[in-house]
């Protein structure tokens, strides 16, 4: 993104902000409870056992934490560690603890609890996720009581940001078994009760390392599937927030509500139309550029999504630090695209299958819109709409489509593209030459550089066409304040979140 | 009778059975791994194995559905994948929710249904009879859980007099969970008792025009005690034939229903369980379908001893 574009922005965002809010937030009232409506239940509540976002949603920030976290506008910030440095060569970081700790059943909170974490956390066999995190972690020892040390054999500057990811949360290593069902952590809310596919209560923790926080005495997550529902529930008055998607058309009818607040930031997600680069015709670099030539994404976002989105040119949404504005490498051009077809000896046209995921609303109805965009080019694909465990099996993991769209909302995870098994089938020794390159950078700017090499190679081999990153929308009752306008995390941290009326 | 009743027993067994099988091999035969839907996207291979021989789908299935079998025989439904809890607990916390608004929204039906019905019978050939049969048509047509949507917006949302979805619980606040479950209800049994008014009808005129009908007006009785007391009672079995058809539908239609209000009842629970192959969960709550419309049919079959006395069983 230049300069003057950010800058823009900025004062754009300001602007909202100032429109949305025109006097000063009234002070912070302590007490007082909220109900927010999210839409699924996750298949158990620890996350290190699952990345699904529902569990991070819930619990992030408000029942668990980690040694650092992520605060509102996506800065890494101290949680339970308070200070932490790097060793010169890189190979060696260490943290200090937070003292006084204590977990939500009494125990204390000590070095033992983080090391038997992170012995799981590099074990590929324990069933802990995303162990190829801490891949260049050799070894992590506590030489005092108020210190930890990770040994590296390469340097690794995404460690502190893996550090703190959803599944890098600390819990009592002698409940590692019952967190499925009970969680137990460190956060300002106590995980009080769960009624399966109905609702979850949290309540404050009166032993919280911060006697100041939480302003809540405790909040319900009410679980109702149906997006309509979820509107409507918010507009009767039986819940407060809605932490889940909002469809597009009904942010119009909310804003019109004078007792309800609708804010709107940045997401993680970037809905992505990926291409089986291994298959023909995706194997032709000209057939991926045609594509993307074809797609009119600036029409999809205003028309379809009511501009509640940011048209991208590569896998990173607007909230990512390294962000880059690629939008112009293949911009809209269905001439260009009819050209490039053609060229590649598709001047009669094309036809494949071009899948949808069915659970996914704002992918199924990009996907709808871009089947007509390319069908003017001369593409007729057959569109279709899969079930989501099927999805995950065909699609995902077997790499057995021609064509499909899916949200990729994990942040900063372009590392997937340094992956010829994943299912792009894409296969580029760069990105993970790259990616290295990025690990053991030595400033921070050359780590940002690399990242974005990695965004420009991408873009310009036109492995996927990246349409645009929902925005974040919450809709709250007009007396709720603090809540999470952007999502640098999935995450309804609900620690500064306090009603004043 | 005790030759009836036995021999109805075995065709019972025989029909849960085959209904378990059925439902066994329908799951197993559709794409997707419960362990890839537990562990997310991003699982590694041998995560995924790990996760598989914990849940012991590493077994050949004709064994797995012998030892799930074995189970149910000795009352063990087995344990949710998802939950990893008993089936049997999950299943019995949610009846609280889910037995009210079937029974409820089938006597809702009912109590529609049957005078509106006989009205429309008995009003054929004047103006009314193509109004109501055009009302029913419509009420027919229209999907349950738009029925919902639109009761939520008008009661919930812009009179406030009910709530918009969720449920309490019984033992929370009993006032709150029937306020809970009257737009639900009301959604569910009207649709139903739309389809439930034409078929009273239809039994109604094909008594009616029944000769035993024109015998008894040409006897001289009142209106009244022809049709309320011998045509109803000789349209008895066919309309407790259509009571039974409905509650089988009100159970169908009550998954529908639950999603729109967020009710905690096993038509969800199901639907998750079906997306997230979970198969014992799935199961079970199949069983539990297959048994209470067996289990309904059966008394069905049993009333029209009692309310035909043409009728004897071998």
């Amino acid at each position: 993104m230049t300069r003057p574009q950010r800058w823009l922005i900025s004062v754009l965002a300001a602007a909202l902000l100032l429109g949305s809010a025109v006097a000063q937030d009234p002070p912070p009232v302590r007490g007082g409870t909220v109900t927010v409506a999210i839409s699924a239940d996750p298949p158990g509540w620890d996350p290190t056992l699952s990345t699904s976002q529902e569990i991070a949603r819930v619990t992030y920030g408000n029942v668990y934490e980690g040694l650092v976290r992520f605060d509102r506008d996506g800065a890494i910030v101290p949680a339970l560690a308070t200070a932490w440095q790097v060793s010169s060569d890189g190979l060696a970081w260490t943290f200090t603890l937070r003292e006084g700790v204590r977990f939500h059943d009494g125990s204390a909170f000590t070095t033992d609890d983080v090391l038997a974490k992170f012995e799981r956390a590099r074990d590929p066999d324990s069933g802990h996720v995303n162990t190829g995190y801490y891949a260049p972690v050799v070894d992590v020892r506590a030489p005092d009581e108020r210190t930890i040390v990770f040994e590296l054999d390469t340097p690794s500057r995404s460690l502190l940001y893996n550090l703190a990811r959803p599944d890098a949360i600390i819990y009592p290593r002698a409940l590692a078994e019952t967190q499925r069902s009970q969680p137990v952590g460190t956060g300002p809310f106590v995980f009080a009760r769960y009624v399966e596919g109905s609702e979850v209560r949290l309540e404050r923790f009166d032993g919280y390392w911060n006697p100041e926080l939480p302003y809540l005495d405790g909040a319900t997550f009410r679980i109702i599937g149906d997006a309509n529902a979820r509107v409507a529930a918010l507009q009767a008055g039986d819940v407060d927030y809605v932490g889940a998607a909002i469809p597009p058309e009904q942010v119009r009818v909310l804003q019109a509500n004078p007792a309800l607040k609708i804010a709107s930031g940045t997401a993680t997600a970037e809905i992505t139309v990926a291409m089986n680069n291994a298959r023909a015709p995706f194997d032709d670099p000209r057939v991926r550029q045609a594509i993307t030539h074809a797609i009119d994404k600036d029409v999809i976002v205003e028309g379809a999504f009511f501009g509640l989105g940011t048209v991208i040119g590569t896998h990173m949404s607007p909230s990512e630090a390294y962000y880059v504005d690629l939008t112009g490498t293949y911009p809209y051009d269905p001439e260009r695209a009819r050209a490039l077809l053609a060229e590649a000896g598709y001047a009669d046209g094309l036809s494949f299958d071009f899948e949808l995921p069915e659970p996914y609303a704002i992918e199924r109805r990009t996907g709808e819109i871009i089947a007509q965009q390319l069908r003017e080019v001369g593409i007729d694909v057959n569109l279709s709409v899969v079930e989501w465990g099927t999805w995950i099996q065909r699609i995902f993991l077997a790499a057995d489509y021609d064509m499909t769209i899916i949200g990729h909302s994990e942040p900063r995870d372009i590392n997937i593209y340094a992956n010829p098994d994943y299912y792009y089938q894409y296969d580029n020794p760069r990105v993970a030459e790259l990616l290295a390159q990025a690990e053991g950078a030595a400033t921070a700017e050359a780590e940002t550089a690399a990242y974005q090499e990695i965004a420009r190679v991408i873009a310009e081999d036109a492995v996927n066409v990246w349409v645009f990153s929902p925005a974040n929308t919450v809709a709250v009752r007009a007396d709720v304040y603090g809540f999470w306008v952007d999502q640098p995390t999935p995450a309804l941290d609900l620690t500064r979140v306090y009603r004043a009326p | 009778m005790t030759r009836f009743l036995a021999r109805r027993l075995l065709t019972t067994l025989v029909s849960l059975v085959l209904a378990s099988v059925v439902v066994f091999g329908a799951v197993l035969a559709v794409p997707g791994d419960p362990a890839a839907v537990i562990l997310g996207m991003n699982a590694a291979p041998e995560a995924l194995a790990a996760v598989r021989e914990q849940l012991g789908l590493d077994v050949p299935a004709p064994q797995r559905y012998l030892r799930w079998l074995g189970g149910v025989l000795r009352g063990d439904l087995g344990e949710s994948i998802q939950y990893q809890r008993p089936v049997a607990r999950l299943i019995g916390d949610r009846l609280g929710v889910s037995v009210p608004l079937t029974l409820a929204a089938a006597l809702l039906a009912t109590l529609v249904a049957v005078p509106v019905g006989i009205a429309t019978a008995l009003k054929r050939g004047t103006v009314w009879d193509p109004l109501l049969v055009l009302a029913s048509q419509v009420g027919a047509a229209i999907p349950s859980f738009w029925l919902g949507l639109l009761l939520i917006l008008v009661f919930a949302v812009g009179l406030g007099w009910l709530p918009s979805g969720g449920f309490p619980g019984w033992d929370v606040s009993v006032g709150r969970s029937l306020r809970a479950l009257a737009l639900p209800v009301l959604a569910l049994g009207l649709g139903q008792a739309a389809v439930m008014t034409r078929m009273t009808r239809a039994a109604m005129l094909d008594v009616l025009s029944q000769d035993f009908v024109r015998t008894a007006r040409a006897k001289g009785l009142a209106r009244r005690s022809v049709v309320g007391k011998h045509a109803l009672r000789n349209a008895l079995v066919t309309l407790v034939t259509v009571l039974g058809l409905t509650l089988v539908n009100v159970f169908v239609g009550a998954i529908v229903i639950e999603q729109v209000f967020a009710l905690p009842g096993i038509g969800r629970l199901v639907l998750t369980a079906i997306g997230n192959r979970d198969y014992p969960l799935v199961q079970g709550v199949v069983l539990l379908y297959a048994t209470a419309i067996v289990l309904m049919s059966f008394l069905v079959d049993l009333s029209y001893g009692w309310l035909d006395p043409r009728i004897r069983y071998a």
